[in-house]
């Protein structure tokens, strides 16, 4: 039995539901031997208007079933992007969405216009919820103002889908997610990194150069399917879930959980073909529980 | 020093010295773990591993036929194309794991092969040769010179280096254009994370997986890159 894995997410009419998450997949041209048959959408390594190095090493360490990083949002700014990735990108048969930072409203603006109308760019995502940058990023994302004015700023500058993607550093994620979607967001993505930190006892110093990192993994599953299931009880536009997604009955808990559909991130360090086995499993499970569509999935999702 | 034996026949037929294979093992770590290919011998690849930690006692409790994940062959190797006659194999402790596939594709370019084998002291020597001339060097002078392998190398028309990034920082001092192989933190391998992030003088960071993890010595800058990384299982 053949599943109807289509979904339609914030504008766009996806293939199916599991997207690879901003920061983990590169811009897609870097591993050759990813399957890419199975993927919804991608969504490119977050991007500001000019290059940036980064931060210095060691970015990354590993934790109880988690990893912190603080990569510091390398990039080669919005040209570098223009003229390296999006070519490819509109050569490719699943859709890219740009994940855009600034340090103030008002640059994310001036991304969302630079990058509207070039062929390959199929919509945004913005993100309000970098822990590792020092201007902007998590500020923006923990204040329901904030997070409706870059969200305003965007949304007049572009009519391609945008989302928002949200940090779990808040009291209650509900207010930011009825923010941004009064703001004019088309879905948003939940949730981005907690804020963790890691000391190395013969240094006695932190473990990363940039003192905390997010935190992402199996770790943060329950605390990210709870999230995003706040937020997608709290608004109508749809959610797509993150938060340590390893396998399909990871990311079937998210999909019952009220979101529409998923972003893969960290399992794809680990296994470069996690998104099409994600893929798979969902169908799999669709099919022997006698569901023909993803759509006929039922959801736990009381309203507020 | 421990030796696991992989049969891998595409990355056997194809792995070149310095490049290395991004390893995941059930129970073991979330992240996989980089491993230099050590020597290949027909179908099968070979990786060296210390008994540090956890991930270690997993992977040395296997047995024959016990299944793992491989993923390789990653990063960009040393460079052994003719022209050089002679090459120094420069290696501290586990830092030899580039260097069996080093002296082969050396031997192949028509170079004359030196091995300096540096370590804390002979319990920690490599003993690897493979008929070439050997120096040996230990820092407690308890077999060969008394001292670092750098401070015992000879002249040779190109040097390659794996060892701690302190003594690789050592080797740049005195070859600017010794190709090194670096440790780092890894994520994925693959070039997508950005977590294996290496200093370069000339400002900003490429990736150990995929531009590196081998370098012109005097490329990196070693003021930033961490010197010593606890790993569990080191590559």
């Amino acid at each position: 039995m053949t599943v109807d894995m289509a979904v339609e997410v914030g504008g766009l009419t996806l293939r199916g539901p599991v997207l690879a998450a901003s920061g983990t997949f590169g811009y897609g041209t870097e591993v050759p031997l990813l399957e890419r048959r199975a993927l919804g959408a991608m969504v490119s390594k977050g991007i500001f208007l000019r290059p940036r190095a980064g931060t210095p090493p060691p970015r990354i360490v590993e934790t109880p079933s988690g990893m912190l990083n603080a990569i510091g949002l390398q990039g080669p700014g919005v040209e570098g992007l223009i003229r390296d990735y999006a070519p490819q990108w509109a050569q490719w048969d699943f859709p890219v969405l740009v994940n855009i930072n600034g340090e103030t409203a008002a640059e994310y603006g001036e991304l969302a216009a630079r990058l509207d109308g070039v062929p390959g760019v199929a919509g945004f995502e913005i993100n309000i919820s970098c822990p590792n940058v020092e201007q902007g990023g998590l500020y923006f994302g923990n204040d329901p103002r904030a997070a409706a004015a870059v969200t305003d700023a965007v949304r007049k500058r572009t009519d391609l889908p945008v989302w928002v993607k949200l940090t779990p550093m808040v009291t209650d994620i509900g207010v930011i997610a009825r923010a941004c979607e009064a703001a004019g967001a088309d879905a948003l993505s939940a949730i981005n990194t907690f804020v963790g930190m890691s000391i190395d006892l013969n240094t006695r110093q932190p473990r990363l150069s940039f003192r905390t990192g997010g935190l992402s993994g199996p770790a943060i599953r329950p605390l990210a399917v709870h999230l995003a299931h706040q937020a997608a009880r709290a608004v109508s536009i749809p959610v797509i879930g993150i938060g340590g997604i390893m396998g399909a009955e990871d990311a079937l808990e998210f999909l019952v959980a009220g979101c529409a559909a998923v972003q893969v991130g960290t399992a794809t360090f680990v296994n470069p073909n996690a998104i099409a086995e994600v893929h798979d499993g969902i169908a799999a499970y669709l099919a022997s529980h006698g569901f023909a569509s993803l759509a006929e999935l039922p959801r736990y999702l009381p309203r507020d | 020093m421990f030796v696991l034996s992989l049969d891998a026949p595409p990355i056997a037929n194809s792995v070149r010295a310095g490049q290395f294979v991004n390893l995941g093992w059930s129970p073991g770590p979330l992240l996989r773990r980089p491993f230099s290919v050590y020597r290949t011998d027909g179908d099968r690849i070979e990786v060296i591993l210390k008994a540090v930690g956890a991930g270690t006692s997993q992977l040395l409790s296997m047995t024959a036929r016990d299944t793992i994940s491989c993923l390789g062959p990653l990063g960009h190797g040393f460079e052994l194309s003719t022209g050089p006659r002679s090459v120094a194999l420069v290696s501290g402790g586990l830092g030899v794991a580039p260097m069996p596939l080093a002296a082969r594709e050396a031997r192949a370019a028509g170079m004359s092969v030196t091995w300096v084998h540096g370590a804390r002291s002979v319990d920690e020597l490599c003993s690897e040769a493979d008929g070439d001339e050997v120096i040996w060097a230990t820092d407690d002078g308890s077999r060969g010179f008394a001292g670092t392998a750098v401070s015992a190398m000879p002249e040779t028309d190109i040097v390659l280096a794996c060892g701690p990034n302190r003594m690789l920082a050592a080797v740049a001092m005195r070859w600017p254009d010794a190709q090194v192989a670096v440790e780092t933190y890894m994520g994925c391998g693959t070039g997508v994370c950005l977590g294996c992030a290496v200093p370069l003088e000339r400002g900003g960071y490429d990736r150990a997986c995929k531009e590196g993890p081998v370098y012109r010595a005097a490329d990196v800058d070693w003021s930033v890159l961490p010197a010593q990384l606890p790993y569990a299982v080191g590559a």
